[in-house]
């Protein structure tokens, strides 16, 4: 019993130092956000100390860069964040719903379409899917919700669908019975009972269109629009010179709210994977 | 259940992010852009792909301001360095595509002339004061009109050359030009500043080297053969060796180690502009923000050790010609001309372009105070030879210059012959396989 | 259960199906229309543009099958399928031993487990353009003290991927066998305890055929993850550094599939956009085909159990 003490205690340990070496580029990032532009590169892992302190310029520079607030990419990226995830999860509840349900030939065919669609990598409809987007204006940030509906149905269709299927009929008979019609009953019975499984595929789209780049970049109108990951992307060979420290700045100001959204739902974020890996 | 609470507050911020954005920010371009869907067809509305990132913070202003004035509607987007021609690739295909774009080259008049209007005829082709920098495809169609006329070559601080005991008028060849660069460097440390500024491999930099400095090359070839009119299916590389010349001499007389070259994130114009480097490659448009600091600097052409070059110039021509969109409705080009002229002959626009680009080749455009580019003149002037870009004709450019990139970084870190033999092959072979891609 | 209540039951379920169907506009139709806008459509027009030579989709004429063979002799496209596939390889080694070895650390109920994985999942939430700027600035302050860079050396630029993509991915498989070794019965490990089983023999004889399905799922996931990685790629090198053939064409030695096909789409010429168009389809036959054995395999081992 002893000795299985101490070497728990030694695992301890060295868990502890693995950890620490876990989070040192975060802690990089940190420090060099906080240190002039030309000790980045010579000095990336100093403290930022005397001559080598930048204060707060490198937000400065970074949040007003080029002439596109960094305010606007960000609130640009949780807008798109936010409504494409709220869209897919009300919509592909309901349809997983009705293919489960229904099960006939349309049904089934729309269902092992989505199933094909996970399977598909995003350079096969790269160039025709920003066009058809640009077509259908479908190119703002209110609007490419719809996009990330149709190219992330998908994931979210077949993991409600295995999740309807495992729920007894009997409830929604009941509820049937009592004079309730479809609309009814999905929105009363069906849908709180289907509350983890949300949670498990909101996760799963926050992460996904949060730190998606290539598909906002290609579709969004790029007049007027950026996310953070097209910012960040951006600072790198526009405007002359790379400032590193600006630039690490801004990666800071990005991964903080992320940050604090994991501490805060850590149980269900990791839920969520763990059921989205095994599922899909 | 903090994840509710957590997307419940996310949602109500977003809403609002939503809402105030289509009040604030938007609402300028909202306004507009309800305007233009109600009289797009009237009123017309310009969509610049500009690929000068330098020249972005001007444009912008200028968009705003004749936006004001008339009521148009002027979006500019700024394609990152190194990657106008992904930019211009995706953006054609949009509905809302570009109505005037960057047509440079003749490479991109084989690319993008049938998306461009004819010009001849049209408003700003009256408002042109020379027919030099206008491309022209087979047909004989006017593609392209130039719109600023620039030059390149070394930028020199007279100030620090005296500091060290030099003076400018002893640089008259490569020769000379080593003796200066090399003794500065060697008493750098006394001196307080070195001969070169940092010349950064990554996408922001690397173009002053496999743009600019390669027209050494590409010109005197040019020159040898009679002048080229299109671009040579390859090249002989004779004057590899210049290239290797002038090249090796920036690198191992500045700042920063070669080997620390290849991730960029030195900042060779404020190394310029604060005297800690007498010398800065680069171009004409830089005289605006360099003659704040050093208001004496000139410019001198690119010696490289080529019999005769006591009569070189500077590097002169343009790569910024405008192309008006062939498939813009009527109501669009038409905006888009009118804007056009506006910014060649509006005194305050024309006035700023003239600040930020040097000459403008058009009748009502104010004269030009760069003083690279009178510099330039003053070679003219004396009867040196003008090295016209040769670089224009480089193939696939953004392929070619990416491959040559690799090969100087690799050369950066070790200077040995098998890596300058790799740096040979990616310039002339590079060419001829970049020109065969491009001609298939 | 009588006969007769059998019969109201499945007449109550077809009523409620009837029911449903009646309503397709309001629970099928959004999702339908916003699949074939985002999806199918994009897919099929794909398809056919990869048959075709085009500058813009709007001017595509039918060539045949050129851009297919153009596709196949292009070097640099064959070189970029052997290096995706040695780094997902490789990735798939490095990602899942350590994970593996770390969720069954965690879940041997030691002191602070939960901090642990906290931790190790953290990078698992960063996307990949801001993980690739970051990795690239930590090794170019490593490596410009040794005077080289990550974009000179295509070692330097395999394993430094490799080591940006096990900081991102561990925690996350971690995650899943931690998930897999929960959910093995507690009365088989204390079963082979009694018959005298040490550590090692109850891991291999008892926790590793258990949480089979997990590393099959972990394995797949590693190396369609490895096969169509594109933000890190793009972020960390690009593809440099190149090889000069003779010839003056290149080899980008870093360069993934997703980039290279991203690459001849986007920065070439315009008369190789149908290539580019091909080899999408090549690498979706390729993805696509990992991942419907994946499904195959999944299956058969649920109803194995």
């Amino acid at each position: 019993m002893k000795k299985q003490q101490k070497s728990k205690t030694i695992l301890t340990v060295v868990l502890s130092i693995i950890s620490v070496i876990y989070v040192l580029p975060v802690v990089a990032v940190v420090l060099n956000s906080f240190k002039l532009n030309t000790y980045v590169k010579t000095h990336t892992f100093a403290i930022p100390t005397g001559e080598m302190w930048a204060g707060f310029s490198n937000f400065i520079k970074g949040m007003t860069f080029g002439n596109y607030p960094f305010v606007k990419s960000a609130s640009y990226s949780l807008l798109i964040t936010v409504v494409s995830t709220a869209l897919i999860l009300l919509f592909t509840s309901m349809a997983a719903w009705f293919i489960a349900r229904v099960d006939d030939i349309v049904s089934r065919a729309v269902y092992y379409l989505c199933v094909f669609s996970m399977v598909v990598p995003f350079q096969m409809v790269m160039f025709t899917l920003s066009k058809t987007a640009d077509n259908l204006h479908l190119n703002t940030p209110w609007t490419i919700p719809v996009v990330y509906l149709g190219f992330g149905a998908g994931l979210a269709i077949f993991m409600f669908v295995g999740f309807v299927k495992s729920i007894p009929l009997e409830i929604e008979e009941a509820a049937a019975i009592d004079g309730a019609g479809p609309v009814k009953t999905f929105f009363q019975v069906v849908l709180p009972m289907m509350k983890p499984t949300m949670i498990s595929v909101g996760i799963l789209e926050i992460m996904w269109v949060w730190n998606d780049y290539l598909l906002p970049y290609l579709v969004l109108d790029r007049t007027k629009y950026m996310t953070i990951p097209i910012h960040i992307q951006f600072l790198k060979g526009s405007y002359g010179t790379v400032d590193l420290g600006a630039t690490m700045a801004l990666i800071l100001l990005s991964i903080i709210p992320v940050i604090i959204f994991y501490l805060l739902c850590q149980k269900h974020i990791i839920k969520g994977v763990a059921a989205g890996a095994v599922k899909g | 259940m903090n994840f509710k609470k957590v997307f419940a507050s996310l949602l109500t911020a977003a809403m609002l992010v939503g809402c105030g954005s289509t009040g604030g920010s938007t609402g300028s371009t909202d306004g507009a852009g309800t305007g233009t869907t109600g009289s797009s067809d009237a009123a017309g509305h310009v969509y610049f792909l500009n690929f000068k990132p330098e020249l972005d913070e001007t444009l912008q202003e200028l968009a705003t301001k004749y936006t004001e004035q008339t009521g148009v509607e002027v979006k500019v987007v700024t394609a990152a360095s190194g990657s106008y021609n992904e930019t211009l690739t995706a953006e054609m295909d949009k509905s809302a595509a570009p109505t005037l774009f960057v047509i440079g080259n003749q490479a991109g008049v084989k690319e993008w002339g049938d998306y461009a209007l004819d010009l001849k005829g049209t408003p700003i082709e009256q408002e042109l004061s020379t027919d030099a920098y206008n491309l022209y495809d087979e047909s004989g169609k006017l593609v392209s009109i130039g719109y600023c006329y620039e030059c390149y070559g070394i930028i020199v601080n007279p100030d620090l050359l005296e500091k060290a005991g030099h003076s400018l008028d002893e640089i008259k060849n490569f020769e000379t030009l080593k003796t200066v660069v090399e003794d500065i460097h060697s008493r750098a440390a006394e001196l307080g500043f070195d001969a070169f500024s940092s010349s950064d491999m990554d996408d922001s930099s690397s173009w002053r080297f496999t743009g600019h400095l390669a027209n050494l090359e590409y010109y005197y070839e040019e020159r040898d053969a009679g002048g080229w009119t299109e671009c040579p299916a390859e090249l002989t590389g004779k004057y590899m060796e210049n290239y290797k010349n002038l090249y090796n001499l920036i690198i191992n007389n500045s700042l920063t180690d070669p080997k620390e070259l290849a991730t960029g994130g030195h900042d060779a114009e404020n190394e310029f502009k604060t005297g800690k480097a007498a010398f800065f490659v680069n171009g004409s448009w830089e005289y605006a923000a360099v003659s704040e600091t050093v208001p004496n600097a000139r410019m001198i052409p690119y010696y490289c050790g080529v019999e005769g070059e006591e009569k070189a110039g500077l590097n002169c021509g343009t790569e910024n010609c405008w192309a008006v969109n062939a498939k813009a409705s009527e109501a669009d080009q038409k905006a888009t001309i009118d804007f056009m002229v506006w910014l060649v002959s509006d005194s305050m626009a024309a006035g700023k372009m003239v600040e930020q680009l040097g000459v403008l080749p058009y009748k009502n455009a104010p004269e030009s105070a760069n003083g690279f580019l009178a510099d330039a003149a003053k070679y003219t002037d004396d009867g040196c030879y003008v090295m016209d870009w040769a670089t224009n004709y480089q193939p696939n450019v953004d392929e070619y210059r990416k491959a040559l990139v690799s090969a100087l970084n690799q050369y950066n870190a070790d200077q040995s012959d098998a890596n300058w033999a790799n740096v040979e092959t990616a310039f002339v072979q590079g060419w001829a396989t970049q020109y065969k891609a491009v001609n298939e | 259960m009588s006969k007769n209540k059998l019969k109201i039951k499945k007449k109550n379920a077809s009523n409620l199906k009837a029911q449903i169907r009646n309503y397709w506009w309001l629970f099928l139709l959004p999702v339908v229309a916003a699949f074939i806008i985002g999806f199918v459509w994009p897919f099929f027009q794909g398809i056919y543009l990869s048959f075709c030579k085009f500058k813009t989709t709007s001017d595509a004429t039918l060539i045949g099958f050129s851009n297919y063979s153009r596709a196949l002799a292009d070097q640099s496209f064959v070189h970029s399928f052997w290096y995706s596939a040695l780094f997902a390889i490789t990735s798939l080694v490095f990602i899942n031993i350590p994970a593996f070895a770390v969720a069954y650390v965690l879940t041997q109920d030691i002191k602070g487990s939960n901090i642990f994985r906290t931790v190790f999942f953290m990078p698992n939430l960063i996307g990949g353009i801001v993980l690739g700027y970051i990795w690239s600035m930590i090794f170019d302050g490593i490596l410009s003290h040794y005077n080289t860079s990550i974009l000179l050396n295509s070692t330097y630029g395999f394993w430094g991927l490799i080591i940006l993509i096990c900081w991102q991915q561990i925690g996350y498989m971690m995650i899943i066998y931690i998930a897999g070794l929960q959910a093995i019965p507690t009365d088989m490990l204390e079963a082979a305890e009694i018959d005298g089983a040490n550590k090692w023999q109850s891991l291999f004889k008892v926790i590793i055929p258990n949480v089979m399905p997990s590393i099959t799922i972990c394995m797949f996931l590693s190396i369609t993850n490895g096969f169509k990685l594109f933000d890190q790629n793009l972020a960390l090198t690009g593809g440099q550094p190149f090889i000069m053939n003779p010839d003056g064409s290149t080899v980008k030695t870093t360069e993934m599939l997703a980039l290279n096909i991203y690459n001849t789409f986007y920065t070439s010429n315009a008369a190789s956009r149908g290539t580019a168009q091909a080899k999408a389809v090549i690498f979706f036959i390729l993805v696509a085909t990992l991942g419907l054995v994946q499904l195959k395999f999944t299956r058969e081992k649920e109803v194995q159990q």
